[in-house]
């Protein structure tokens, strides 16, 4: 069967970090351990997904979080999806669907029938849940329709639907005038969560424990803005390609001592790599900004290839889910979840003002513009993954205002006789298409051709800069 | 197809030859002929540059670049007041975007579909047994594009061999084949912002009904160099000679590879 032939092994990816080779082993431990909770039966495990702000509610619960999208990535990242994706189309599923989805679908189909893990399941297996919390968040739809789909193979297993929205951006309108709305909403959203965990773990939520891991969050949150920010640094230290290894604790580990304690770690490691003037890339050319969207999981070695050109990728826009929350100016509260719902607003309404000051501009666009000049950044990098809806829609229009927004900034330089010089800096980009998970979308020839144009174009534009 | 220019004060051979899955490691063969052609022998040629998705495959190539710098450069020698370059490959369709100084400043490739390439024209040309020189002007002649709906060459190949039976001009289905392809080369190149001048270079640039769909979609006058299946390697070739230049300007050594005409082992 088609389904039995796995891909060939991928080159394990050079890091520059390392806190971000650790990461593996870390992420091994965390899907093995899933298997061990439910074996023992100590602990409920729960589906769900990443960027919902609920963490600490789980962990105040001692709920074990299964995080679904993680172990598709897994399954990419081992090049081992095919089989996956293959059996959830055989179900009637499209392929075009999010790939993330079709495989942990795929594999929960198989798993049910087998009553046991698929053959070589990727780390062990993904554990088979007590019950699923989906999201009908606006980030994108498999968040309420993926368990859906899954539960029609394990019908025993309940499904629970938090609701998470927040004021989209609208240049006229100050979103704080609704904000009060959503966090009531929000709110509600949450202790319906606590209220069906609690039945779940027959257990009662210990509101100070729960407070303590928010606190820990906020904590974590701070200490990830100020590590991030240290790749400002020239040569960068840590780039793109680390960061796919060290989104891990930032989406999978919040509100542990684990998480806080790997950044304390890496802050430690690329402070001391700027005092030694040591950068992701030897000889540093360009600074590339990931710009946008999922990375294809099975050709991470794509960012050592940028760096064998002198790229270096100080920035990136995909699983930065954080922001300072000393710049939010969150309303103070004593209850929890009344603070997990003000920092979830905070987050996603965190560009809204500086967007507003500029014409034009929206806030993706806004972080794009102000990473460029704090990060210094040479070209944009973007990946259409064609099964993610969410990132696709946006890329190109992302481009497109930033190119409207960005390039009439003048930049006033000392041109011929000493004389200042208005010119437009060139911001070059490149669109990589293939998709997160699905190998079959991608050509590592063609992308590697279109890299070597674009370290050509960069070259070309430093060059002209120089004459 | 594989190309050679040998440039000395102007061009003094250039070369189309096939490119096969076997000459891919050939491209010694077609050097030969330019050689030839220009009465040279390897060792007299200065410096070599090779571009194309087969670059790796040459092993005296003293460097590589893509086929997106090399054409620019080509095509910024031949039109300076290019700004936007469409090329149209059998493989793949690239637009570029360059500046006034003639630099690449952004470019798009559509690699992932035939749909979207010359090879589009060249399967439909096929089915309906017309020769690849002949298709361009056909089309012209059409009154009435016929629709081309599906946007798959597989797909296209039968509604197009469905539509001839049903007795649908061959005029009509080749514009309508035209309309189809320049309709989503336009969608591509859109996303640089299209700026005049327009050159089209690669096969594409041969074929009338397909330039005439274009600059209509478009919007905007195209023009296309005398030979435009030579202009990546003559950017090659001029990229050759900057770096001969600036090498004897800064009396720098020049790095070349042995001048030996061998073809690419494969293990």
């Amino acid at each position: 069967m088609a389904e039995e032939q796995k891909e060939a092994k991928p080159k394990k990816r050079m890091t520059a970090t390392k806190a971000a080779a650790s990461i593996g082993p870390m992420v091994k431990e965390f899907i093995t351990g899933t298997l061990q909770a439910k074996a023992e039966g100590k602990y409920k495990v729960a589906y769900t997904f990443i960027v919902c702000h609920h963490e600490e509610i789980f962990r105040a619960l001692d709920v074990i979080p299964v995080w679904t999208e993680n172990f598709a990535g897994i399954c990419g990242a081992k090049r081992d999806a095919e089989r996956f994706l293959q059996r959830a189309e055989s179900l009637g599923f499209s392929r075009s669907l999010c790939t993330y989805a079709l495989c942990g679908i795929g594999f929960d189909q198989w798993r049910e029938e087998l009553g046991q893990m698929p053959p070589e399941a990727p780390w062990g297996g993904q554990v088979r849940p007590d019950f699923m919390i989906s999201s009908g968040q606006i980030l994108c739809d498999p968040r309420s329709k993926w368990y859906q789909a899954s539960q029609q193979f394990m019908p025993d297993v309940p499904i629970y639907n938090i609701d998470l929205p927040y004021p989209l951006f609208q240049e006229n309108r100050d979103h704080r005038e609704v904000l009060g709305y959503y966090h009531q909403y929000i709110v509600k959203q949450l202790r319906g969560l606590v209220a069906f965990l609690e039945e779940q773990t027959k257990k009662k939520m210990d509101y100070d424990r729960l407070r303590e891991l928010v606190n820990l969050s906020d904590r974590t949150w701070n200490l990830i803005d100020e590590t991030y920010k240290l790749r400002r640094a020239a040569p960068c230290p840590m780039g793109t390609g680390d960061a796919m290894n060290t989104m891990v604790p930032i989406n999978f580990m919040m509100a542990t001592q684990k998480a806080y304690d790997f950044f304390v770690d890496l802050k430690k490691e690329l402070e001391e790599k700027i005092a030694r003037g040591e950068g992701e890339v030897e000889n540093e050319k360009y600074r590339l900004m990931w710009g946008g969207g999922l990375p294809a999981w099975y050709a991470l070695n794509d960012f050592n290839y940028f760096n064998s050109k002198g790229a270096s990728f100080p920035v990136e826009t995909t699983y930065r889910m954080v922001a300072p929350l000393n710049e939010m100016d969150l309303p103070e509260t004593k209850d929890p979840i009344e603070h997990l719902a003000w920092r979830w607003l905070g987050y996603w309404t965190f560009w809204y003002d500086k967007a507003k000051k500029r014409p034009g501009s929206e806030p993706d666009v806004e972080r794009l513009i102000n990473w460029i000049e704090e990060y210094k950044i040479d070209g944009v990098v973007m990946h259409e993954a064609f099964s993610c809806r969410t990132w696709h829609v946006g890329l190109i229009w992302q481009l497109h205002q930033l190119a409207k927004i960005y390039k009439p900034i003048p930049v006033y330089m000392i041109g011929k006789g000493g004389q200042k010089e208005k010119v437009y800096r060139e911001l070059p980009s490149l669109i990589l298409e293939s998709d997160i998970i699905d190998i079959t979308s991608y050509s590592e020839v063609d992308t590697r051709n279109k890299i070597d144009a674009f370290v050509e174009t960069l070259e070309s534009i430093q060059s002209n800069r120089a004459t | 197809m594989t190309k050679v220019v040998i440039l000395n004060k102007g061009i003094i051979a250039s070369i189309i030859g096939p490119t096969g899955p076997e000459q891919r490691r050939l491209a010694n063969r077609v050097m030969e002929e330019a050689l030839k052609q220009a009465a040279l022998s390897i060792q007299e040629i200065t410096f070599i540059v090779a571009t194309g998705y087969g670059r790796i495959n040459v092993p005296f190539a003293d460097k590589q670049f893509t086929e997106i710098t090399c054409h620019a450069r080509g095509i910024v020698h031949l039109f300076p007041e290019a700004r936007t370059i469409i090329d149209i490959g059998g493989q793949d369709v690239k637009g570029i975007k360059i500046d006034v100084s003639g630099k690449v400043i952004d470019f798009v490739m559509n690699d992932k579909c035939a749909a979207g390439s010359g090879r589009f024209i060249e399967v439909i040309a096929d089915t309906l047994g017309v020769s690849l020189d002949t298709v361009g002007d056909l089309s012209l002649q059409s009154s009435h594009p016929a629709t081309i709906s599906n946007i798959c060459t597989i797909y296209a190949q039968q509604e197009v061999a469905a539509s001839l039976a049903e007795g649908v001009p061959l005029s009509d289905l080749l514009a309508g084949v035209h309309q189809s392809l320049a309709d989503r080369i336009c969608r591509m190149v859109n996303r640089l912002r299209v700026e005049q001048a327009v050159i089209v270079t690669g096969g594409g640039g041969k074929n009338r009904g397909l330039l005439q769909a274009l600059s209509e979609q478009l919007g905007q006058e195209i023009l296309v160099p005398e030979e435009p299946l030579i202009t990546g390697a003559l950017g090659a070739a001029l990229m050759g000679k900057e770096i001969v230049e600036k090498a004897r300007q800064n009396n720098t050594p020049l790095e070349t590879k042995e001048r030996i005409l061998g073809a690419v082992e494969i293990l």
